[in-house]
């Protein structure tokens, strides 16, 4: 009975220590001083989505969002910034070099707008999270007297995101950050489908979040 | 009592799961457009909304229909406020009563409709392509532009393709609206009529001062 049992929880922790993430972050920064926010100052958060085959989803967004809010960084929700100066940051309008940008805030009525709402910086996030390899094979059955589903299946997935600051004031580019993740989910199927999900995104949202928060510091409010 | 409540309950479930499931999607576009930002040129046009436009939904394919003529009336009126300061909207040519305008008369010559399924890719996509008749006053053509719009939308585990598809659609009209502002004045017919038009204005505006040197 104890060497079953001691096979079950090897087992067991062997496919949860394989539900893990591996996060890999890099960084780049022209200097190593933090990039200082007013109090009264604002970041923005914006997806990138003009390629082809991904689109860099929201929820990541407001994740990311989420982690910066937490270190007391005001966070201006993506949407409204694109709706208060509509159409300049629609996918195919958006500015993909700071030279783009540099001619978009010599637009009086722009550049009014982004002071109207102290947006100080802007974060270019571009990524995804795609299912590299999949293998096994679960079936699934209903009958009169039940049912159940039996099998076992794994996935890998990996998520790659990269995020650029951009200085709205001085409009030059502050630094870079590059986050993967990758790790292989499990269903296994004992009647009753069991998952064991690798939280790729949470773990490069958090990755991400946490060093993104680093780059900055808070000053106070300026009178 | 209790086994006719939880059959109910499980017939819910079972027709909501297959509800999400359904390869069909029937989607009303009811969301409003933020307001453009763009200063708007001092010249007069009039857009004709025909109710074939403005009314129109579109069959990309068997499986979905999309009511968009509310929408695409919504976001064209603000795209245009942002490129012209005299506006009129009318359902016919006929209406129009201003003078000296641009005629615009928007018309959709295709929606097309691309499921994960379809692209093998994790987005849904919706291609709008419209076209914009452009005609003096007098009726004289100055253009024909064909001015197409995209939008995509990510696949979501358990989201419905509905939704999905609603959601590409809206991005698409965006697109529309950011082309407009983007692209219009760039059309070399369209500038041609811009330059005559700012012209006429500037001898009309000398006229009555070459007329009170005569006069006594």
């Amino acid at each position: 009975m104890r060497p079953t049992k001691r096979l079950i929880s090897v087992l067991f922790s062997a496919v949860l220590a394989g539900c893990s993430a591996t996060t890999t972050i890099d960084e780049y920064r022209p200097t190593s001083e933090a990039i200082e926010l007013n109090a009264d100052e604002q970041v923005v958060i914006l997806g990138r989505r003009d390629a082809g085959h991904y689109e860099t989803d929201r929820e990541f967004i407001s994740c990311v969002a989420s982690k910066m809010r937490g270190a007391d960084i005001g966070v201006l929700p993506e949407q409204e910034f694109i709706d208060a100066i509509y159409p300049w940051f629609e996918p195919r309008t958006a500015p993909k070099g700071l030279s783009r940008l540099k001619r978009l805030m010599q637009d009086t009525s722009i550049k009014a707008e982004v002071d109207k709402r102290a947006v100080r910086y802007l974060v270019w996030l571009d990524g995804s999270t795609e299912t590299l390899d999949s293998n096994g094979s679960m079936s699934c059955a209903v009958g009169p007297g039940g049912g159940g589903c039996f099998g076992f299946a794994q996935w890998d997935k990996l998520s790659v995101y990269e995020a650029i600051v951009w200085d709205l004031q001085d409009l030059t580019e502050k630094g870079r950050l590059r986050v993967d993740s990758e790790g292989t989910s499990y269903l296994i199927g004992a009647v009753a489908p069991i998952p064991f999900l690798s939280p790729v995104k949470d773990d490069a949202c958090a990755s991400l979040g946490n060093q993104l928060k680093s780059f900055f510091s808070i000053t106070p409010a300026t009178q | 009592m209790l086994t006719i409540t939880m059959k109910s309950f499980a017939a819910l479930i079972v027709l909501s799961i297959l509800g999400g499931c359904s390869s069909s999607a029937s989607v009303q576009l009811t969301s409003d457009f933020p307001k453009v930002l763009a200063k708007p040129k001092a010249l007069s046009a009039a857009v004709v909304f025909e109710p074939s436009f403005a009314t129109y939904i579109a069959k990309p394919n068997t499986k979905t229909v999309i009511d968009m003529g509310a929408a695409q009336v919504r976001l064209l009126r603000n795209a245009f406020t942002g490129l012209f300061g005299r506006l009129e909207f009318v359902g016919s040519r006929e209406e129009i009563t201003i003078d000296n305008a641009m005629v615009i008369i928007p018309s959709v010559r295709e929606v097309q409709v691309s499921t994960p399924s379809e692209n093998y890719q994790n987005v849904f996509e919706v291609w709008i392509k419209y076209n914009l008749d452009l005609e003096s006053t007098a009726g004289e053509s100055i253009d024909s532009w064909f001015m197409p719009a995209y939008g995509k939308t990510p696949d979501a585990f358990m989201a419905s393709k509905s939704a999905a598809i609603e959601q590409a659609a809206i991005i698409a009209l965006r697109d529309a609206g950011a082309k407009l502002i983007l692209d219009f004045y760039r059309i070399p017919s369209v500038n041609n009529w811009v330059t005559e038009e700012q012209e006429r204005v500037r001898q009309v505006n000398i006229k009555p001062k070459d007329n009170a040197e005569v006069s006594p």
